[in-house]
């Protein structure tokens, strides 16, 4: 398998030559650190393309699991279109290919004075720069009864790992005639259009095996991201199985009953034979702890650097951000991550810095051969980022082209996780 | 004593095509969010080794709508002629190079 080996993108980015004319203060010292923190798919991103750029660094990846699943595409999985570990990546090609340290231990706390990452283990980590990718979290009690022990029962499966199998495994041994009751919050929240996905993917399932089943979507907002396209395709290929309620029939999520697997809202209680309870989320803990995160949970950062406003020289990618126009998602995560790499090698190198090219691109199935998909680029623009050009599928689009898009979506798959995990 | 005064000119050169290398790799890297740039293709086709002028009339048909896509369509739109240059002479540039040991 041939990659972007640390010679060859030297050689092409014309490093050589930079070097050669005009030789710099960090050629002379030790190789700058970085340290990143979280080994999703913003930060792998951000330790591949340092490591794999011009600029001399010393990367370091610090990530509690040893192997990461991916969220986008598990909606496949638990339709049974694509297997559990077909969506499980490791980190051994970023160690021996990239030279990547990566450690398997989790960020405790960071000291942005000393510049030390203070490991669970008790280990410290000095850095020249880090980078944190945290993820979401989840907000607590905003569901009342939806706690740590209820999300074993009704799973949130926002999160891929153990908690999207059990959702599979509820979705299998589910009777036939059984309501499948999907909780949606409010944004922002992780990949806008996956909440419909999984209604649309988890019908096609029940429709090849258990077709008396319905779907209840139970939405805390009025509208949705690519409303027209799905409801045009659970008419066209869901007949009366999917039922979307929005925030203003329902009075909105107020509580679940674990024991009767109920969902209550301000109206009326659902009973569930599977409940998928997706909570309101905010930027992962360490972001929390550090007090990056402002009064909206989320983390405000400089949209050319990526640089927090509230703590300067701790770096921020992916879902945790404010972003603008920016949807929280992979693609996001990933654009978002090579302009701070870019950003950061300008910084460690002297070099000058250009405008990042930021973009985001979604695949969204709403049935097996049938898939939409938008794409966006996005400017900086007075602090924060907004849309430059967008395209995006029409409900009336042919159905080859739909069929295009499903194709383009699994080789889409390969090529990006080959990105992000080399 | 003419090559020596004509020096900083003929350094200036290779920085500046350095630095527009330097934007090819950077846009490059956008590419590489949905292109495998190893020469692989499944189903998204391979944009290495299609030489810098069938890159380049790809992307203006692409940014004229005159080939489907909205993936393609957006990025088109949101690049200059000379960023399209640029990427275009970077990934053609890679498809030349050998294999790597």
């Amino acid at each position: 398998m041939k990659s972007w080996t640390r010679r060859e993108f030297g050689g092409l980015t014309g490093a050589a030559v930079l070097t050669a004319l005009r030789p710099r203060r960090a050629r002379s010292q030790a190789k700058a650190k970085v340290a990143v923190i979280g080994g999703g798919v913003g930060g792998a991103t951000v330790a591949r393309y340092l490591a794999a750029g011009t600029a001399p660094v010393e990367v370091t990846l610090v990530e509690p699991s040893g192997l990461y699943s991916t969220c986008f595409f598990s909606n496949l999985y638990l339709a049974g279109l694509r297997s559990f570990e077909s969506l499980t990546h490791g980190y051994e090609t970023l160690r021996r290919q990239y030279g990547i340290a990566v450690v398997h231990d989790s960020a405790a706390m960071i000291d942005p004075v000393a510049k030390i990452v203070g490991l669970s283990s008790g280990a410290k980590l000095s850095y020249d720069r880090v980078v944190l990718a945290p993820g979401i979290a989840f907000q607590d009690r905003a569901i009342d009864g939806y706690d740590a022990a209820a999300m074993q029962i009704m799973p949130h499966a926002w999160k891929a790992g153990a908690q999207t199998k059990l959702l599979r495994k509820q979705l299998q041994s589910m009777e036939d005639g059984g309501v499948f009751v999907l909780v949606v919050p409010p944004d922002p929240f992780r990949c806008p259009p996956a909440p419909y996905e999984r209604a649309s993917l988890v019908a096609s399932y029940f429709q090849r095996h258990k077709p008396r089943s319905k779907i209840l979507v139970l939405d805390a907002k009025s509208t949705f991201t690519g409303q027209d396209l799905f409801q045009d395709a659970w008419q066209r290929h869901y007949p009366g199985m999917i039922e979307w309620l929005p925030a203003e029939f329902t009075g909105g999520v107020k509580a679940v009953d674990v024991k009767a697997r109920s969902v209550i809202t301000a109206e009326e209680t659902f009973k569930a034979a599977v409940a998928n309870v997706i909570p309101a989320q905010k930027a992962g803990h360490l972001a929390q702890q550090m007090g990056l995160a402002d009064r909206s949970g989320w983390c405000p950062v400089d949209p050319v650097t990526f640089e927090s406003t509230l703590q300067p020289s701790i770096h921020l990618v992916g879902d945790a951000i404010i972003a603008g126009d920016m949807p929280k998602s992979a693609f996001s995560a990933n654009s978002q991550a090579k302009a701070c790499a870019f950003a950061l090698a300008s910084v460690l190198t002297g070099s000058s810095r250009s405008t990042p090219h930021l973009f985001n691109s979604c695949y969204t199935f709403l049935a097996p051969d049938d898939a939409w998909s938008n794409a966006i680029s996005y400017k900086p623009l007075a602090g924060t980022i907004r849309t430059a050009h967008a395209s995006i599928s029409k409900v009336d689009e042919s159905s080859e082209m739909r069929r295009r898009a499903a194709r383009e979506a699994e080789g889409w798959y390969d090529a990006f996780t080959r990105d992000v995990f080399g | 004593m003419l090559a020596i005064a004509a020096s900083p000119i003929l350094l200036a050169a290779p920085a500046r095509a350095a630095a527009a290398n330097d934007q090819g790799g950077q846009i490059a890297a956008v590419c590489a969010s949905c292109h495998r740039l190893d020469g692989g293709d499944r189903s998204i086709p391979s944009i290495i080794g299609l030489g810098e002028d069938r890159l380049i009339r790809a992307m203006l048909a692409y940014r004229l709508g005159e080939r489907p896509s909205h993936i393609m369509q957006a990025i088109a739109l949101s690049l200059s002629d000379e960023e399209i240059a640029a990427v275009a002479r970077f990934l053609a540039a890679q498809g030349k190079k050998a294999e790597p040991p």
